[in-house]
């Protein structure tokens, strides 16, 4: 049976790298969904809500629960979004009783994409290839608000050819933080700088994780230092899209 | 109003339920202990580099003053002990030894008559009152422990002394260290750098 | 006081301060991690933990009051302090009652937290403190840098020099283990000496009264013992109902704290020194105090009550490990510190303190008492957000893009007209220096975002 998608694509993603978008839309088709982007989406709030600015990050859970409510599942191509509608969006509403259940409805649909794809549906990529040695990193919220770890890792072992290299403190933060990485510059550096250093250390030739975010975050410092280190959202491999430009790569 | 009632007044609520407190207790997490192998955990746990300390058997009590003459040669001191007024310590035949019951700033070594030994964590449980000082077990160089093997128990629960509570109840686990400077471990940072368990058999 | 952001960058700066909180944390972190995993469910053994502390805070006053009875009836005197001043006046009071010209002080958090070093100070007090590092604070008149270390972001070349200015025969070789010596050679004698002992407590026991510390040193015995006078200064929040639920509670923090399974030296005071008993003090008092946790339990941090001080949450920061206990500018540094800092401070005063976290979630994960520390530290900033104390800069640019994000189709128009203006900053597929985000584009490259954005290509995609 054909199950009908909604993919949520984050603001993220919609902006610095719709590649992940449809790298997104290929691997759930090919997975046998039939996947809708919904018009009304645009941001899920996580700024907002993380800034403390709760007003707007209601506003724009209303707006984004709107979207995504009629439709069976939605998905989404990162952890941390993911993770503000299953998780924060019920506690932003935990005094509005309408909207609380209308949040809660849509948390309990919303699936971060790789978890998606291996624990609902059981699926893993066939005849994909590549021949490279990558590494892998969890993001925060991915790995501690939605337990994703073992997930990406599954679909990335059914990719002929890749092999892995393990990153030293793989759980441990890359220092994005949404907003952090610009309020706290120099922390944030300092952070990112040993991460890059770790991730350096491995010797793959490719960088993985789940969110946009902290993919940037660890590129840009990659390749501000000169590494050769080339950095994609996981679900590129898996849906068949590693022959594309690397993050920062022109196409 | 004083700081009492005003701190009393913002507490206002229903006193607790003796079985909602009792039934946190219910089958608590802890570390694994063979139950019938009390000694050798017991001893174990002593022997791990957080506690380090050594030991020595006795079959009776009469071989407790020859026991810590051996700790006390085999680490070069003098036979002069800091010893409680414990009626089974003041018992045993002290002959070749120099005894005190109050230790001195820099004692060298001090012995004392542990209550419990825990195979859980290699405790020695302890108890202050008139024939238990405190003060002789902190202060010496050596601390030498003397625990009947009958009086190892399994887990911490089994440490605390029912009913009335004397001035103070403690478990030693180990010697006197710190790691305060640079996260180095230094043992003996104020108070016993040697820790010597005696365990009689009897 | 220079603000946060300046002394976060004064450490991030120090060198050999990243080494030092590297050194000690780090071991901490493994050896955590060891013990943790030969723990059989530890997970289920947090729940129990923080059960228990939700339990005891949800009828505070009653076990308050029962501890002050059981407490009593062994002889000790409990004295109740609404503030830290407060508290600070009942300690000097008894000590100037008991004629104290020295004090011995067991390291306590509490007392860094309501001030009593200065108040005894002003007091004209001598105080010795006993505790290795907090010596070391002393001697280097510095505030601790971390609840468990305070010392941690000292070296070993820096305390060889403070101890052979102040102390009276100093160590003569340059080893960890010399200087250790020469503490105790100093410290030992000042203890004997002392009037009144000070400590705070880990746990009060409400059915039997009791007081527990633990330290790894023996300094709280030997700083308790032989004064005339013992006193307590505890927070209100460190209740247990009775000695097995303390167990627990004892059982989850040396192995959250320091990897062990147990502190050397864990000790139980139930009032004063007993008739016949050959040491111990004359005099026990309890100071007990709110200094805003009953406030705290009022206003949405009842969760914070459960901490047991164990620096679990600060040995796993990333924040901390890069800048220190001391850039916090609080009583206590890290997630736990960033939570409790703006009850005692101040919002306003402290409001950095929790933008300054990543939200990564690794405090909450290793809290043994499951603390929400992100969660806390997000209504801080919505509180600070309501206040308006956010920086006017940050309100406006964030309620610009909601304005715009709340709207779709301008939403659409506004992100592709931003891909173009950052495409025409790129050179190859990076930016490497970005308007507005100064702070990204100063230390890493920006990647230059697609041609169109995702709805943009989508949609042509679609009528295709």
């Amino acid at each position: 049976m054909t199950k009908s998608v909604a993919l949520f694509v984050t603001c993220l993603v919609d902006m610095m790298r719709p590649r992940i978008g449809f790298a997104a839309i290929r691997a759930l088709e090919a997975a046998g969904c039939e996947v809708v982007v919904p018009e009304g989406q645009t941001c899920c709030g996580q700024p907002a809500l993380n800034s403390g600015d709760r007003d707007h990050a209601m506003a724009l859970a209303k707006q984004t629960i709107a979207a995504l409510e009629p439709y069976e599942a939605v998905v989404v191509p990162s952890g941390s979004c993911a993770g503000t509608i299953r998780c924060h969006y019920p506690e932003i509403f935990e005094h509005d009783p309408l909207w609380l259940a209308r949040a809660q409805a849509v948390a309990g649909k919303t699936f971060e994409v790789m978890a998606y794809l291996d624990e609902v549906l059981g699926w893993k990529p066939e005849g994909v290839r590549v021949d490279a040695r990558a590494t892998y990193h969890d993001s925060c919220s991915g790995l501690r608000e939605l337990g994703i770890k073992a997930q990406p890792r599954r679909l990335l072992k059914a990719i002929d050819g890749l092999s892995f290299a393990p990153l030293q403190g793989e759980e441990t933060c890359c220092g994005f933080g949404g907003t952090f990485c610009v309020k706290y510059p120099a922390i944030s550096n300092a952070i990112v700088g040993e991460k890059a250093d770790a991730i350096d250390a491995t010797g793959a030739d490719l960088l993985l994780a789940g969110d946009l975010g902290c993919l940037m975050n660890m590129a840009g410092k990659l390749n501000r230092k000169g590494s050769k280190v080339r950095a994609y959202h996981a679900i590129e491999l898996i849906a068949g899209m590693a022959d594309g430009p690397a993050i920062g790569e022109e196409a | 109003m004083s700081a009492r009632d005003t701190i009393f007044a913002r507490l206002k609520g229903d006193a607790p339920s003796k079985a909602e407190a009792d039934a946190l207790l219910i089958a608590p997490e802890r570390p694994r202990v063979d139950e019938a192998a009390l000694e050798a955990e017991f001893l174990a746990r002593l022997a791990l580099p957080s506690i380090s300390a050594t030991h020595d058997v006795i079959d009776d009590m009469a071989q407790l003053p020859a026991a810590v003459a051996r700790y006390l040669e085999s680490q070069n001191e003098a036979l002069t002990l800091c010893m409680p007024p414990d009626p089974r310590l003041v018992a045993c035949d002290w002959q070749g030894f120099t005894l005190h019951d109050r230790a001195a700033p820099d004692e060298a070594a001090a012995i004392a008559v542990a209550r419990r030994g825990i195979a859980e964590s290699g405790s020695l449980i302890f108890e202050t009152g008139p024939t238990a000082p405190m003060l002789p077990n902190f202060l010496a160089l050596h601390h030498i422990v003397l625990l009947r093997v009958d009086d190892i128990m399994p887990y911490l629960e089994d440490a605390p002394l029912p009913g009335v509570q004397p001035r103070a109840h403690y478990w030693i686990t180990g010697v006197s260290g710190t790691t305060d400077i640079e996260g180095t471990y230094v043992r003996g940072a104020h108070g016993p750098r040697f820790l010597h368990v005696l365990l009689l058999r009897q | 006081m220079s603000g946060f952001k300046d002394r976060a960058d004064l450490a991030l700066a120090d060198r050999i301060l990243k080494v030092a909180v590297e050194r000690t944390a780090g071991t901490a972190e493994a050896k955590r991690a060891v013990a943790v995993d030969a723990f059989p469910d530890f997970e289920a053994a947090r729940d129990r933990a923080a059960a228990i502390k939700d339990h005891v805070v949800a009828h505070l006053g009653a076990y308050l009051e029962q501890f002050e009875a059981s407490a009593t009836a062994a002889g000790a005197k409990v004295h109740w302090a609404s503030t830290a001043d407060e508290a600070c006046r009942i300690v000097i009071d008894i000590c100037k009652a008991a004629g104290a010209k020295s004090v011995a002080r067991s390291k306590s958090m509490l007392g860094e937290e309501i001030g009593l070093p200065h108040a005894l100070a002003e007091a004209g007090i001598g105080r010795v403190e006993t505790d290795l590092a907090e010596h070391i604070i002393q001697l280097a008149d510095e505030r601790p840098s971390h609840i468990i270390w305070p010392a941690m972001h000292k070296t070993r070349e820096q305390v060889s020099a403070l101890f052979k200015a102040k102390h009276r025969s100093p160590h003569a070789e340059e080893t960890i283990a010399a200087m250790a010596e020469s503490a105790r050679r100093e410290l030992r004698t000042q203890m004997l000496g002392a009037d009144v002992g000070i400590s705070g407590a880990n746990f009060l026991i409400a059915d039997t009264g009791a007081v527990c510390t633990v330290t790894n040193e023996g300094n709280a015995e030997l700083s308790l013992v032989p004064p005339r006078v013992h006193i307590v200064t505890a927070g209100i929040e460190k209740i247990v109902p009775s000695m097995p639920h303390a167990i627990h509670m004892l059982r989850m923090l040396a192995r959250s704290a320091t990897g062990a399974a147990l502190t050397q030296y864990t000790t139980f005071y139930t009032g004063p020194k007993r008739a016949g008993d050959r040491d111990g003090p004359e005099e026990m008092h309890i100071v007990l105090v709110d200094n805003g946790r009953t406030k705290m339990r009022e206003e949405g941090l009842a969760e914070m009550l459960r901490c047991i001080r164990c620096g679990a949450c600060m040995n796993h920061c990333v924040v901390f490990r890069q800048i220190g206990g001391h850039a916090y500018g609080g009583t206590y540094p890290g997630p736990m510190g960033a939570v409790l800092t703006p009850v005692f401070d101040g919002l306003k005063e402290s409001r950095e303190l929790a933008n300054a976290c990543t939200l990564n979630g690794k405090c909450q994960e290793v809290c043994p008492v499951r603390i929400p520390l992100p969660t806390l530290l997000r209504g801080w900033r919505e509180k600070s957000w309501r206040e308006g104390l956010e920086p006017t800069s940050m309100r406006a640019g964030l309620s610009l893009w909601a304005w715009v994000a709340t709207r779709p189709r301008l939403y659409r128009l506004g992100t592709g007209m931003a891909v173009r203006a950052m495409r025409m900053l790129g050179r190859k597929g990076w930016i490497d220096k970005l308007p507005l985000v100064g702070g990204w584009t100063r230390y890493r490259d920006m990647p230059k975002p697609a041609a169109r954005t995702f709805m943009a290509q989508y949609k042509k995609e679609r009528r295709s």
